[in-house]
């Protein structure tokens, strides 16, 4: 498997039929945005905000264990450094599609890129309690004893107007938060535009964007040509972020519907997505 | 010499070396490679260590261990993605410092993660710089580094394999693993391993076959 896992599934997809938004869609759903007034947190390694294609960081929190503490858990707010150079690439890329973002570095991965299931699960709680728009998961949990607990995280996100945006494991099998449906699932795609969009209608992933080959950014400033689903995750991280800038009413189940509308193979009897009557690119 | 802590222990029975150095001896033959390495995860999965390596630096790279954020092959283990880096001194990931204490230097780094049956990384198989002029590769016109990489990746997954059932074997002698007894899991673990085996093909049907033959002709033997 030299493609992350689920990015097989978008090689070959039929066309779906959107809400018919005014068109051409792409540009009702984004045109002119630049992410101004929406909250992006990125959850994972930590990001270096003084990396110039990050271009500064406004929030920070660092999940640690701490067996004195009441629940467990310790909150450091204050800036801390990325561990690996994932979250900075995950950040990097948010900021090349939503310029005016204000991105938040959640760290619970350490310098393995691994991390505990409690802090991820309590670095969703972070976020959606700080009132983010925008939620960056490239990371996700295998273990089944986490399937409840971040299920009832990716709910009450939902519920509290946070789109999660969840990368799909690289490696075939379930991983949670991306199996849920409340989130907004991604792998990866191949191809250069970093606006790619394509809708699968057939679980557990339903989006796919560039993650394939992708120059990003990395630590001391560095940047190198990767490839996964945890690249693919911040374009629609940073597409989501363009439409709940220029649409700030829309809650997350609106989003989502706007980008299966935005998605390249959507399309129907009156305009395809793009603008080109019957265009079903994939 | 300290002993290792328990997240640094790698489970390395003596017939997986000889297994291991077998494939990276192949493999690098295959590929007209300098070289060709297998590197194993720590049971904490912090770090890779080397325990297998044929062509340039082999002798040296035998026993390094590195963290897994470090270098290409690090990158395959952390992520669980497969890579091929063309020039890797243009690279940040590259760890240079390595390379340079096994006294070869490669231009083309190849790395494909070894997966368990759980999804979880358990090594990294490396080959650097394939296609070399003076030997002849096998895999006619499956050259440059996209194709190479498809071959490798269905190296390692057969890797992943030999990992699995030699490990298991060896669980089996040495009286760690207990099939249809207490140990349930291990069984169940076992029993698993030989259906993603059986579901490969005629060939892994065989065997599959012949793996669970040893193991009821073991168990025959310790009742």
């Amino acid at each position: 498997m030299t493609v992350p896992a689920w990015s097989e599934a978008f090689t070959t997809l039929g066309p779906v039929v959107p809400l018919p938004l005014p068109g051409p869609v792409r540009e009702w759903a984004w045109e002119g945005a630049t992410g101004a007034g929406v909250k992006v947190a990125v959850v994972d390694s930590g990001v270096d905000g003084s990396h110039p294609l990050v271009g500064g960081v406004d929030g920070y929190a660092a999940l640690s264990l701490d067996a004195d503490s009441e629940d467990g858990l310790r909150v450091d707010e204050g800036p801390h450094e990325d561990l690996v150079g994932h979250g900075t690439a995950c950040a990097a890329i948010i900021r090349s599609l939503a310029p005016d973002v204000r991105i938040y570095s959640v760290r619970v991965l350490g310098s393995n890129l691994k991390g505990q299931g409690s802090l991820f699960l309590a670095g969703i709680e972070w976020a959606v309690e700080a009132g983010m728009d925008v939620v960056n998961l490239s990371l996700s949990s295998k273990s089944p004893r986490w399937f409840g607990p971040l299920h009832e995280a990716a709910d009450l996100a939902y519920f509290s107007n946070t789109l999660l945006v969840a990368a799909a494991n690289n490696y075939p099998g379930p991983t949670y938060p991306s199996q849920y449906a409340s989130v907004v699932s991604v792998a990866a795609r191949q191809g250069d535009d970093p606006r790619s969009l394509a809708y699968n209608p057939d679980p557990p992933v339903e989006f796919a964007a560039r993650g394939i080959d992708v120059e990003v950014a990395w630590l001391g400033g560095e940047s190198i040509v990767a490839t996964g689903n945890s690249f693919a995750a911040p374009h629609v991280a940073g597409l989501a972020a363009l439409i709940r800038s220029k649409h700030p009413g829309l809650t997350p189940f609106q989003v989502k519907s706007v980008m299966h509308a935005a998605a390249e193979n959507a399309t129907d009897h009156r305009q395809g997505a793009s603008g080109a009557p019957g265009d079903i690119p994939v | 010499m300290t002993e290792d802590s328990e997240d640094d222990r790698i489970d390395l029975p003596d017939q997986l070396v000889d297994e291991l150095t077998a494939v990276v001896r192949s493999t690098r033959q295959v590929f007209a490679a300098a070289a060709c390495s297998c590197a194993l995860a720590t049971e904490g999965g912090d770090a890779l260590r080397f325990v297998a390596a044929d062509g340039a630096g082999a002798s040296a790279i035998v026993g390094v261990t590195i963290p897994v954020s470090r270098g290409i092959a690090g990158w395959a283990a952390l992520t669980g993605q497969a890579i091929a880096v063309s020039d890797v001194e243009k690279d940040a990931r590259f760890a240079r410092d390595v390379a340079e204490s096994t006294e070869y230097v490669p231009h083309t780094i190849l790395a494909a993660p070894i997966m368990s049956s759980e999804g979880e990384v358990s090594g990294v198989i490396e080959v650097l710089d394939p296609g070399r002029q003076d030997e002849e590769s096998r895999l006619g016109e499956q050259r440059g580094t996209s194709a190479e990489l498809t071959v490798l990746t269905l190296v390692s997954s057969q890797v992943s394999s030999v990992v699995r059932l030699t490990r298991g074997l060896d669980a089996l002698q040495t009286g760690t693993l207990s099939p249809g007894t207490a140990g349930g899991h291990d069984a169940a673990a076992l029993t698993a391993s030989m259906q993603a085996v059986a579901a490969t093909g005629p060939e892994g049907v065989r065997l599959a076959r012949a793996v669970i033959g040893a193991v009821a002709d073991y168990v025959q033997t310790r009742r």
